[in-house]
């Protein structure tokens, strides 16, 4: 092939980034601050800070469906419109599901969005550190391979990433939630209060309750302003409060003038060199134009979240890895796992009538794993963790069915006199080689490319999980003197949380994992991968912060390792 | 990603003690057949009646005005062909023509010419047979819905019915609650 030797240098850079989301982004500010000349490919719409935040400042009354979706909006998004996620007020950041269907043998529910920013928009930004446990239990059951890093290889960069993001939270010393370092915490309600020391006092402090760790401001960081606790996170947040590449990591890379963002940039491969053994960079599809484009780099890093990296890496085939780049071990696509939830319990809270919220807290309690350590025993592996919070709503329990009317409607207009308090469970799931992903060939998405399938279900251990989380969540709220509690399982499919992990993981032996313990391909030493498809095991927490923590140290790993030209 | 927030938009449905059945109608996914997809349609009147009808179920009162004022007669035909499935939006255009058939049948005249008192014993028939009949959703539930939904998310809803604060800037979980003090907007 004959290549525009001018146009090669043009499109040649240090580094390539492949994604913009929480990840990618980390790997964009890492890499430029350290010196590098990155080129950051997006595969949708660019996004930028506040302008773009089309709805950020509307009122309710100023969106014309009072927030529902439309027939239309319902047929071009089939799987986003599953769960709650897609919005009026948000519809731009998720995908058009018509675009770039896939295949699934079982059903799982793939959340996606194609713009700069990826889903650091729409995020939870609940911030939570894996604790030694975490990194431990898959080598004490035998589920899934061993870690090959511990806490403490990661802690300090937990520290470096929290301390950039801004994570609000409470320091508990609890030893299966490392405290890390937290701006102030946010309130709990009244409620949340009387629940915790009542919860604490029952369980002799064998369970805790505390705030939800955040990635949301309390006090202005970094030029950022504080959180307002308008609750709106994801239409954007026009006071850079929450954590997002575009309020946190991207400023900071385009701050060294050596980023370059392409958007409408679909990688469909990375290209290999026999020669060399490593990738020499990536193929692109134009997403605009369906054109072709080649860019080259000496490190690629792999961020397209966990399926579309696992497609990219799947889709790279070469003689010398026909399967796959790096997938000699065969794990390529295989061990996804995703939290379950849904299920938990909720009650009212009485003698609260005299309290009331002011403000609109965008966070929630947080009640740490406890099954499974000490003394607490279950017939099952791993455990869960507890979301959930109280509120006083205008839920009146005297309504009539069906009621209309003037006092109907003045009632309406008061707050209900009892509180509601919920604990919805997140339970972690283990790797099972079968749950997979793979390429099918039969179909194409809109831009001619093969699509991924999926084929993953949750299994013995998580079913029996569930009846625990709805179980103890109903035992926590009656030992706390919530009324009326009742128990709920609006069923889980895999997707559903939006954590899916696990695709191309980590760990010390090529033959059984795809990532050496700096998120380096065993087989090609220029590729790192640091989204979730890199994790071993998913523990109970959400795992946003620990691909912060793992993109800033790969990044520092990846750069000492140019420098010295072994890669 | 947004749980807490997804929580309480169910909350707020269930606080305006919509049917759970009637929830899940308004948000399931339809998937229909294209010659299924021929659109109602409504006309002046229709929405005149409409308003109407949104009047009686959240009327004006001393403490705030009625739906009919918050503008929820025109929303209400504009949710229905929008985000409404064909067959739900069938059944809420024949139910609109039944209902004005049963006020010529019932008093001889159209809806309209109603006094206060017909027009409530006639919604209050529709929400009858809709409870006897274990309807999952009738013209009644469905107009019903949107005219609460249209209303809570209105300017005068929210900011007359209820208390609105665009930046609250900060957040006091142990707030004292005022008596007669509004609930919030959102």
């Amino acid at each position: 092939m004959n290549i525009n030797t001018n146009l090669k240098e043009q499109n040649t850079y240090d580094a390539i980034v492949i994604g913009s989301g929480i990840s990618g982004g980390w790997a964009a500010k890492e890499l430029t601050e350290k010196g590098l000349n990155v080129l950051m490919l997006e595969r949708g719409m660019n996004v930028e800070h506040i302008k773009d935040y089309d709805s950020a400042m509307k009122a309710p009354w100023e969106f014309e469906h009072a927030g529902k979706l439309t027939e239309e909006q319902k047929r071009t998004h089939p799987v986003q419109t599953r769960d709650y996620p897609y919005q009026e007020a948000n519809e731009k950041w998720w995908v058009n599901d018509l675009d770039c269907p896939y295949t699934e043998d079982k059903r799982f529910d793939w959340y996606r969005g194609f713009h700069v920013g990826g889903k650091s928009l729409t995020w939870g930004r609940q911030s939570y550190r894996f604790s030694d446990h975490n990194f431990e239990d898959n080598k004490k059951d035998g589920h899934g391979n061993d870690w090959p890093i511990r806490y403490k290889d990661l802690t300090k960069w937990y520290d470096y990433v929290e301390q950039f993001a801004g994570i609000s939270g409470q320091a508990e010393n609890w030893p299966l939630l490392p405290d890390g370092k937290f701006l102030p915490p946010m309130d709990l309600n009244c409620v949340e209060k009387s629940v915790k020391e009542r919860i604490e006092k029952h369980y002799n402090k064998s369970r805790i309750l505390t705030i939800g760790r955040t990635a949301n401001l309390t006090v202005p960081h970094k030029g950022r302003g504080s959180c307002q606790y308008r609750n709106l996170c994801s239409r954007g947040c026009p006071f850079g409060a929450y954590f997002s590449t575009q309020s946190s990591t991207l400023p900071a890379a385009m701050a060294t003038k050596r980023l370059t963002v392409r958007p409408y940039s679909i990688v469909n491969h990375i290209i290999y060199d026999k020669d060399t053994k490593k990738a020499k960079g990536v193929m692109v599809i134009d997403a605009k134009t369906n054109e072709s484009i080649e860019f080259y780099a000496k490190i690629v890093f792999v961020n397209g979240s966990t399926l579309g990296s696992t497609f990219i890496l799947l889709n790279s085939t070469s003689d010398a890895h026909p399967n796959g780049l790096g997938n000699a071990s065969g794990q390529l696509g295989h061990n996804l796992m995703d939290h379950h939830f849904r299920c938990g319990a909720s009650g009212s809270a009485v003698g609260f009538e005299d309290k009331y919220t002011y403000g609109r807290r965008a966070n929630g309690i947080y009640v740490p794993r406890y099954q499974n350590v000490g003394n607490d025993k279950r017939d099952y592996l791993r455990g869960f963790g507890y979301q959930g919070g109280a509120s006083r709503g205008s839920w009146h329990e005297e309504v009539a069915e069906l009621e209309f009317g003037g006092d109907f409607k003045d009632k309406l207009s008061f707050p209900a006199d009892t509180w509601s308090m919920g604990l919805g469970g997140f339970g972690e799931m283990l790797p099972y080689y079968e749950n997979k992903v793979y390429i099918d060939h039969t179909r194409k998405d809109k831009w001619g490319q093969s699509v991924l399938a999926i084929d993953c279900e949750y299994k013995e251990n998580e079913k029996k999980m569930r009846i625990d989380m709805m179980n103890d969540a109903a035992e926590m709220l009656e030992a706390s003197g919530i009324k009326n509690v009742k128990t709920f399982d609006n069923e889980c499919y895999p997707g559903m949380a939006i954590h899916e992990m696990g695709t191309a993981r980590m760990g010390n032996d090529p033959k059984e994992s795809v990532l050496n313990k700096w998120n380096q391909m065993h087989e090609v030493s220029n590729v790192f991968v640091t989204d979730g498809s890199c994790m071993p095991s998913i523990a109970c927490q959400n795992p946003s912060l620990t691909f912060m923590a793992l993109t800033a140290r790969a990044a520092d790993y990846a750069v000492k390792e140019l420098k010295k030209g072994n890669i | 990603m947004d749980r807490r927030k997804a929580l309480k938009n169910v909350a707020f449905l269930l606080g305006t003690a919509l049917s759970s059945s009637t929830i899940g109608v308004l948000f399931e996914n339809f998937t229909l057949p294209e010659d299924e997809k021929n659109q109602v349609s409504f006309s002046g009147t229709d929405e005149e009646i409409l308003a109407e009808f949104a009047d009686i179920i959240i009327p004006t009162t001393k403490l705030s005005p009625g739906a009919k004022a918050a503008g929820v007669g025109t929303f209400i035909p504009m949710m229905i062909r929008d985000c409404y499935p064909p067959a739900m939006q069938h059944t809420f255009a024949s139910g609109l023509k039944e209902m004005e058939s049963k006020a010529m049948q019932d008093y001889n005249k159209n809806f309209l010419s109603l006094a206060d008192d017909q027009k409530q014993k006639l919604v209050g028939d529709l929400r009858k047979d809709t409870i006897d009949k274990k309807l999952p959703y009738s013209f009644f539930t469905i107009a019903r819905d949107l005219t609460l939904l249209g209303y809570f998310s209105s300017e005068i809803g929210c900011t007359q019915a209820r208390e609105y604060l665009p930046i609250p800037g900060k957040y006091d979980g142990n707030a004292e609650y005022k008596p007669g003090q509004k609930a919030w907007a959102t």
